[in-house]
């Protein structure tokens, strides 16, 4: 399945050295794998966003591991540094182990 | 001789058949197994014997008392620590209390992250705490928790 992502920057005219915020949003379901289908009654298997990685310049910013009580399509928002103009790389992997990857161009002012 | 082996044949492929589906299971679906996560076992292994501090009075929690649906309940925390090189919040989880399984996310901050700041969305089956758990990277522990109550359940 296509794992659908992004990632966004929240502040505008940001300059170096300024800490601004970041909001991921992924399109991904969390069953936890105690919910039933009420139709068949069969249990849907634990599926899950399981591991975002940010990446600033090839630095680690910040390193999320979800689990089944985050909710539905997760949003996440994060803090970091800019330290200068580079990209924003964001990892996503699911439970499953399949990837994805997004990144923003972090452009700032001045 | 020839019941002695009978039976323990039988034995043998009765034994392969009950194996069988827990093989099955494991070896075809990469999903996990649905294992309960209680608060206690998790609060403990997160602690791992040490004592966690009162930090209601440097963590700012920005969570709706009454949330309209516990499939989404925002959670936005910020917390009043320095990010220095070497004194810096390493670790911010949160935890539900009541969910049977409990752990929402964990989030390692490296002191490129300017401020410990964290906002995600969380899902409740009933109404219970939320608790943030937050560690400096010198093993001090801050722990945070507020009420949130549910009308309507997230979780099945």
């Amino acid at each position: 399945m296509e794992l659908r992502g992004t990632v966004k920057i929240l502040d505008q005219n940001y300059k170096v050295g300024d800490v601004i915020k970041a909001k991921i949003i992924v399109i991904h379901k969390m069953d936890t794998g105690f919910t039933k289908d009420k139709e068949s009654g069969k249990t849907f298997p634990r599926f899950y966003m399981k591991e975002i990685t940010a990446t600033f310049n090839g630095a680690v910013v910040a390193h999320f591991e979800l689990d089944v009580a985050t909710s539905q399509n997760p949003v996440i928002q994060f803090p970091f540094k800019v330290t200068g103009p580079g990209t924003l790389v964001v990892d996503f992997v699911n439970s499953d182990d399949d990837k994805a990857q997004k990144s923003v161009a972090i452009a700032p002012a001045g | 001789m020839q019941r002695r082996s009978f039976i323990k044949g039988t034995f043998a492929l009765a034994t392969i058949g009950l194996l069988n589906p827990i093989l099955f299971r494991h070896g075809l679906s990469a999903a996990e197994e649905a294992v309960e996560m209680p608060y206690t076992e998790l609060l403990n292994e997160y602690l791992s014997g040490k004592k966690a501090e009162d930090g209601s009075s440097i963590m700012t929690l920005n969570i709706p008392e009454a949330p309209e649906n516990g499939a989404v309940v925002p959670i936005e925390v910020t917390i009043n620590h320095p990010m220095n090189a070497d004194n810096y919040i390493s670790n911010i989880t949160v935890l539900t209390t009541k969910n049977k399984a409990n752990k929402a996310i964990s989030f390692d901050l490296t002191p490129a992250s300017g401020i410990a700041y964290l906002y995600v969305n969380v899902k409740m089956g009933q109404t219970q705490d939320v608790v943030i758990l937050a560690k400096t990277n010198k093993g001090q522990i801050f722990k945070a928790s507020q009420n949130v109550r549910v009308a309507l359940g997230g979780c099945g």
